[in-house]
């Protein structure tokens, strides 16, 4: 996209305004110097094609870390009106409720560093990843339909982690209104021994430190102090979510159609929110957001256990507790001041996360008075963050920012560039332990293939959308 | 070869994408551009020739246009690799029209020892999406999320 086009609208945002079919302006979020990458990616004609939906309100918004997805960027934010608007599975992504989760242990760092080989061995024979492994979790039909309505609380019930930990995930680890009658065989074919397994791509198990505080007040709320130790989970839904998603993009080709619907890209492919499709797919959709809730309690106690025995302590002494866990690509109807009027709005993050701020009621209590933790992984040799949502964050961009750092290179072009490296040996020479099943996965995602993390974060925080509490570094890191 | 050890045929091209992969595929009907789609997408994952054909499976779908077909297509086999836990090497058409195809791919179950399987594919997607036949003269586009 040609620079000349966008304008400036403040210190990291930009507006391609109105032309064409768009109904509303695209916002982008990202420094000056972040900007020639951008434009060179296809994510801003993605964001501006998102603008021309139906029912779409205020803007059409791409964070920092964006970049080409399919049909919607990822690192796009939109919401829409309940009565004019759509809702769009091009708009969650096929990996529904792909995201993270942080805990922080009550060990010593450098009792932790000093063991992280056998740490990290012991994490990558506990939670299977990779494709043709099987979960560890048995789980029957009857079993699974449980698990798509009740999420998270469904592991707890069964003895996969404490009450504690649901307390500080989003949505409590449970989203209401999952229908199991909307979800067709075959996704439950493909659910049936996933629970527990972290998957394979870009999703990881890492254990790292906080190597520094930005914001003492928030970061003591976080339960985050310097030197703690910190275990970061990604991952979602599994071929389950991948199977929901699929089966709704053919019945909403049929329903764009039989709704006059006109996109620019087939992968937009979307319903009236209250359409029966669009109400079908948002009583699936949940199933599977439950189904990753509860896919990432499972795998944070197979952490536990298997953290345990590598450390020689017993699981309580561990001290391994949930700092917060997000959702990255959802679809969720919540309320929204816009033009001084509050409306209900389904509001679409596909590689974005929920940042509330103070005082908001879907807040966990113990952090409301500070805002909602977003959690922000970097790649696997720099550095991750932890933010904080901002009143900001909920004028300008729906209570959202970013989730990651976002590629950079396309995974052949990172497997080109990594040829004749030793990257297990460089990272390790860096500080960070990494198992993998081959190497050909490590050189896909090697740290140069991301954006510098801390780059996307400071776009963030100079769109005034986040704020920094903490910075972590990696000590091991394990890829499906 | 960037993606397995299998060795790209002339009808094949490997699509860079930012966060995902794709295909190009070129062929003289649609039935082989479905054949030869198959086997370029598992061909993302491991290399075809490492497997042997002990075992059948029967693929049967329909959509409303072919590029739709070609993505059901696509995300069936991609379906029976992940739920059965197979590894194809033979993409057999035998019935195609605009909107519906059946089909046989032979396989077998995925041996660590002898199959490198590199990562998944959660989807095929429509984005960019395109089947053409320009006199007979058939060609594909499709990307993945991989």
């Amino acid at each position: 996209m040609d620079r000349n086009i966008l304008r400036q609208t403040g210190p990291a945002t930009w507006e391609i305004p109105v032309s064409g079919r768009m109904r509303v302006p695209a916002r982008i979020y990202a420094t000056e110097a972040m900007l020639d990458s951008i434009l060179a990616d296809n994510a801003p004609e993605q964001a501006a094609n998102v603008a021309t939906l139906p029912g779409i309100v205020s803007a059409s918004f791409a964070m920092p870390d964006m970049h080409w997805g399919y049909g919607f960027p990822i690192g796009g934010v939109a919401a829409f009106d309940m009565d004019e608007g759509i809702v769009s599975p091009g708009g969650v992504g096929y990996d529904i409720n792909c995201g993270v989760r942080l805990m922080v242990c009550g060990l010593e760092r450098e009792t932790v560093r000093r063991r992280i080989e056998v740490l990290m061995n012991a994490l990558f024979r506990a939670v299977p990843s990779g494709v043709g492994e099987g979960g560890k979790i048995e789980t029957d039909r009857k079993a699974l339909r449980a698990i798509a309505v009740e999420g998270s609380r469904w592991s707890v019930a069964n003895g996969f982690g404490a009450a504690a930990d649901i307390e500080n995930t989003e949505e409590c680890g449970c989203m209401a209104g999952a229908d199991p009658s909307a979800v067709s065989d075959k996704a439950w074919e493909r659910a049936a021994d996933q629970v527990g397994t972290l998957g394979s791509g870009n999703h990881f198990l890492e254990v790292g430190y906080v190597a520094e505080i930005y914001d003492e007040p928030v970061a003591r709320a976080f339960g985050l102090a310097r030197d703690a130790v910190t275990v970061s989970i990604h991952c979602g839904s599994r071929g389950f979510g991948h199977q929901i998603c699929d089966d709704f993009l053919a019945s909403m080709d049929r329903a764009t159609r039989k709704y006059g619907i006109e996109l620019p890209d087939r992968q937009l492919a979307c319903a009236p929110v209250r359409s029966p499709e669009g109400q079908m797919y948002l009583k699936a959709m949940r199933c599977a957001v439950n189904y990753a809730f509860a896919n990432r309690q499972a795998i944070a106690h197979l952490v536990r256990e298997a953290m345990a025995g590598a450390m020689g302590v017993p699981v309580a002494g561990l001290r391994l507790r949930t700092v917060y866990e997000i959702a990255h690509n959802i679809a969720k109807v919540e309320t929204h001041v816009v033009g001084g009027i509050e409306r209900q709005l389904c509001v679409h993050r596909k590689g974005a996360t929920r940042a509330f701020g103070p005082g908001h009621p879907l807040v966990p209590a113990a952090y409301r008075a500070v805002g909602q933790p977003v959690l922000v992984p970097g790649d696997m040799g720099r550095c991750s963050y932890v933010l904080v949502g901002t009143e900001k964050a909920m004028s300008d961009t729906f209570g959202s920012a970013c989730h990651g750092a976002g590629r950079l290179m396309s995974r052949q072009q990172a497997i080109r560039n990594s040829q004749g490296r030793n990257l297990f040996r460089e990272l390790a020479e860096g500080g960070v332990v990494v198992r993998a099943r081959d190497r050909r996965t490590i050189g896909e995602e090697m740290p140069e293939a991301y954006k510098d993390v801390s780059q996307v974060v400071e776009a963030c925080v100079a769109a005034g959308i986040a704020r920094k509490v903490a910075l972590l570094k990696p000590m091991g890191c394990m890829k499906g | 070869m960037d993606r397995t050890d299998a060795e790209a045929p002339d009808w094949l091209e490997y699509v860079d994408h930012t966060a995902d992969e794709g295909v190009r595929v070129r062929a003289d009907s649609q039935a082989q551009l479905f054949e030869r789609a198959a086997w370029g997408m598992t061909s993302l994952l491991y290399n075809p020739s490492t497997v042997e054909a002990r075992y059948r499976d029967r693929v049967r779908v329909e959509a409303d246009d072919r590029e739709a077909l070609l993505v059901r297509w696509l995300s069936e086999i991609n379906r029976l690799h992940q739920v059965r836990h197979r590894v194809y090497c033979l993409f057999n058409v035998r019935t195609i029209s605009e909107t519906a195809v059946e089909g046989e791919i032979g396989g077998e179950a995925i041996d660590s020892t002898r199959h490198a399987v590199y990562g998944e594919i959660k989807a095929v997607t429509f984005h960019g999406l395109r089947v053409e036949d320009r006199d007979g003269a058939w060609s594909a586009n499709v990307l993945f999320d991989v």
